[in-house]
């Protein structure tokens, strides 16, 4: 193998990353939300006891989780070179949680 | 790579077997000054979800989310702007693989989705104005509308967005001054599917739990 088919294959490897991360986030995207949803369904099922509260705050990790997920592989947010945007978007989220806490606050107490 | 259109003749650029998005100095910018637009969705969005969450059982003795909403159609929702996020995914794909024709078949597919998506909520809002559940009937009806429908009007705008790009292309080509466009298409398509999540998860699940 001669110094530039090594330099291509490597080029080639870098640039085409191929489908499978992006498919593998939605697979993992869909589970996470049928979770959510028998997790509900469950919940409102005729004999079942489970604490509301520990339902609600089980589907909101899993979006969070989910989130995150959709902003590293869809957004590659996980590739180099992405200083800024995760800057930017922790200020958004920093903001955002900020005013649902106040939110929350409000209502709680 | 020699059939298509480098608009770099300074050569700001990286070398050309770089992602064409980020050939030139000008795309860059687009492309990170675009998540701080995003930054800024995330305040939006937040605040909308703030002022829902805060008066979500306000219903004014109206229709209460669990009288209203339905898994199935939540669950519709929700599997055709996951497939259509996957598919902007596959867009973009077949643009860092120079497949023009790809491309465009894939973002076509999108844009369809997005269209069945705001086909489903236009559909569900006129059953809940239906059952007395509207914009001024609650502080629930304002603030699920106000979250729900801005939204649902980011879709619509996505829609307008990506079927001008898929036009633009056909006239143009694939350049490096069109493809940071779709990259950031792309990118706020993906954070309408990502506040989505939010939305079936606190608006609908939750409501429904009551």
């Amino acid at each position: 193998m001669s110094d530039q088919t090594i330099n291509s294959t490597v080029r080639k490897k870098h640039r085409h990353e191929g489908p499978r991360n992006h498919v593998l986030a939605f697979a993992l995207s869909i589970i996470l939300t049928a979770l959510a949803f028998l997790a509900v369904s469950y919940t409102l099922a005729e004999g079942t006891h489970v604490q509301h509260w520990f339902v609600q705050m089980f589907i909101v990790s899993l979006a969070i989780f989910q989130a995150i997920i959709q902003l590293a592989f869809w957004m590659h947010m996980k590739d180099k070179g992405h200083g800024w945007p995760i800057v930017f978007i922790i200020m958004g989220v920093v903001v955002a949680f900020t005013a649902i806490a106040s939110a929350l606050f409000w209502v709680w107490y | 790579m020699s059939n298509l259109t480098h608009a770099d003749p300074h050569g700001h650029g990286l070398p050309p077997e770089g992602p064409l998005e980020r050939a030139t100095l000008e795309g860059r910018n687009k492309i990170t000054l675009f998540w701080l637009f995003l930054g800024a969705e995330c305040v939006l969005f937040g605040t909308l979800f703030a002022t829902f969450i805060a008066l979500r059982n306000s219903t004014l003795g109206g229709p209460t989310g669990s009288d209203l909403f339905d898994l199935i159609l939540v669950a519709w929702a929700t599997i055709i702007l996951l497939v259509s996020s996957l598919t902007s995914v596959f867009a973009v794909q077949a643009m860092h693989s120079h497949q023009v024709g790809k491309m465009q078949l894939w973002l076509v597919v999108t844009v369809l989705l997005g269209i069945a998506f705001a086909a489903l909520e236009i559909y569900e809002f006129q059953h809940y104005i239906h059952m007395e559940h509207t914009f001024v009937s609650s502080a629930f009806g304002t603030s699920y509308y106000s979250l729900v429908g801005f939204h649902g009007a980011h879709v619509m705008f996505g829609v307008f967005w990506i079927t001008t790009l898929i036009l633009q292309i056909m006239k143009k080509g694939l350049t490096t001054v069109t493809a940071p466009k779709v990259y950031v298409a792309s990118l706020y398509w993906h954070f309408i599917d990502v506040v989505w999540v939010f939305i079936f998860t606190v608006v609908y699940l939750m409501g429904i739990m009551g």
